[in-house]
């Protein structure tokens, strides 16, 4: 009770990974709702580094481990926005727009 | 050997009979939906600016009302570094929800670059120095700079005028509801123990945990993985350059129109030009 704990840390990740739902479901703009997703991956790596941190005992493979992850994710975050940012560009150059409801022809 | 079983079950109880959660859920609830109806008022919408003013105003006080329930636990922190968490974590969560509410794409990139320096303070104040550095180099550099090109490919004509997908959000209140919903939840999980029960730090940071450790780790026992990890970013690079080369060709040009009047091309270099069409790039099969 004395110091920061392992909490304080994950009610960030919880609270950025939240936002970025939210970003997600409420925005409607392609770009904005792909940093959203980035913020949601921000919020797991506070997380995880975070339970690396505070686990650790006298082996240190936990520590090591939970930045290795991070690593990954890290890697698949640039794989997403290279691929995701590719299909943004394509999509808007054929409407002209960035907003996903004008894809939406075949709801009906 | 029923008694033993009730006697461990009682025991299992008292302590959380004893002491309340460490922040109550009731709290919990009451903050997130604050903070909920806050960021509804804060969405794009057509509502007047100061109706998103509130909005902000009633978000953060429902955050410094949690971050206050938080401090509780520090009080006697004798750590220099907690006021450090504090100052990260306050700018992180500011530059999250900024990134979401603002109407304007490049100013969400530049608040999530915030963000990103943000939680790099907080990588260095969990002693991962080499994961700080990475994610500055990779998100606020190499990331966001293709956000920000992207931004500008992607700049709809008429200058500085707003569309109507950045004017308007697409259901705030439903999103939210889910969204703050799901935080609630989380909330509840992480804080439901004694104040007692809260993890702190056991284990100081030695010599060998620092980059070195982290490297021999990485190329000795993820050796696989992180080749793995190399494959898959030459496939998102190969991915993503064969996206970006596909072309738009105008029906003009062409003898068959799609939709919208555009032609996705075949912009396969080797397609050989085949006679009974004007263009090169499209072959005409004799009809048998």
């Amino acid at each position: 009770m004395t110091e920061l704990t392992l909490e304080h840390y994950l009610a960030v990740g919880t609270i950025m990974f939240a936002i970025g739902v939210i970003g997600f479901m409420a925005r409607r703009n392609l770009i904005i709702m792909f940093l959203s997703t980035e913020l949601m991956f921000q919020g797991i790596a506070i997380d995880l580094i975070a339970f690396g941190r505070y686990r650790l005992t006298s082996n240190p493979e936990v520590f090591f481990a939970s930045q290795a992850f991070v690593i990954f994710v890290l890697v698949v975050a640039a794989a997403e926005a290279a691929l995701a940012l590719g299909l943004v560009v394509l999509l808007f150059r054929q409407k002209q727009t960035l907003d996903p409801q004008a894809w939406q022809e075949l709801k009906n | 050997m029923q008694g033993i079983v009730l006697e461990q079950l009682a025991m299992n109880l008292a302590p959380a009979v004893a002491d309340a959660q460490a922040i109550s859920p009731l709290l919990i609830v009451v903050l997130c939906a604050v903070a909920g109806v806050g960021t509804v008022l804060m969405l794009p919408s057509r509502r007047e600016a100061a109706f998103r003013k509130i909005g902000g105003a009633v978000a953060l006080l429902a955050a410094v009302i949690f971050g206050a329930t938080l401090v509780r636990f520090t009080a006697k922190a004798n750590d220099p570094m907690g006021l450090y968490f504090w100052i990260f974590g306050a700018i992180a969560i500011f530059g999250a929800l900024r990134v979401v509410t603002h109407r304007r794409p490049v100013y969400s990139a530049l608040y999530f670059i915030l963000t990103v320096f943000a939680s790099a303070g907080l990588f260095v104040l969990l002693w991962a120095e080499f994961m700080a550095a990475a994610l500055v180099l990779i998100y606020a550099g190499a990331i966001m700079v293709t956000y920000v090109f992207v931004i500008m490919l992607a700049a709809q004509a008429g200058g500085g005028e707003l569309s109507e997908g950045e004017m308007q959000s697409r259901e705030p209140v439903a999103s939210c509801a889910l969204g703050f919903g799901m935080m609630a939840l989380l909330l509840y999980a992480i804080f439901d123990r004694a104040p007692a029960a809260l993890a702190p730090v056991t284990t100081p940071i030695t010599e060998d945990l620092s980059v070195r450790g982290l490297a021999h780790y990485l190329f000795t026992n993820q050796l696989v993985n992180l080749e793995l990890a190399g494959v898959l970013l030459t496939m998102a690079m190969v991915g993503a350059i064969t996206i970006a080369r596909r072309r738009l060709w105008s029906a003009q040009s062409s003898d068959q129109t799609g939709a919208q009047g555009i032609v996705i091309g075949d912009d396969d270099p080797h397609s050989i030009p085949v006679t009974g069409t004007t263009d090169p790039r499209r072959k005409a099969y004799p009809e048998a």
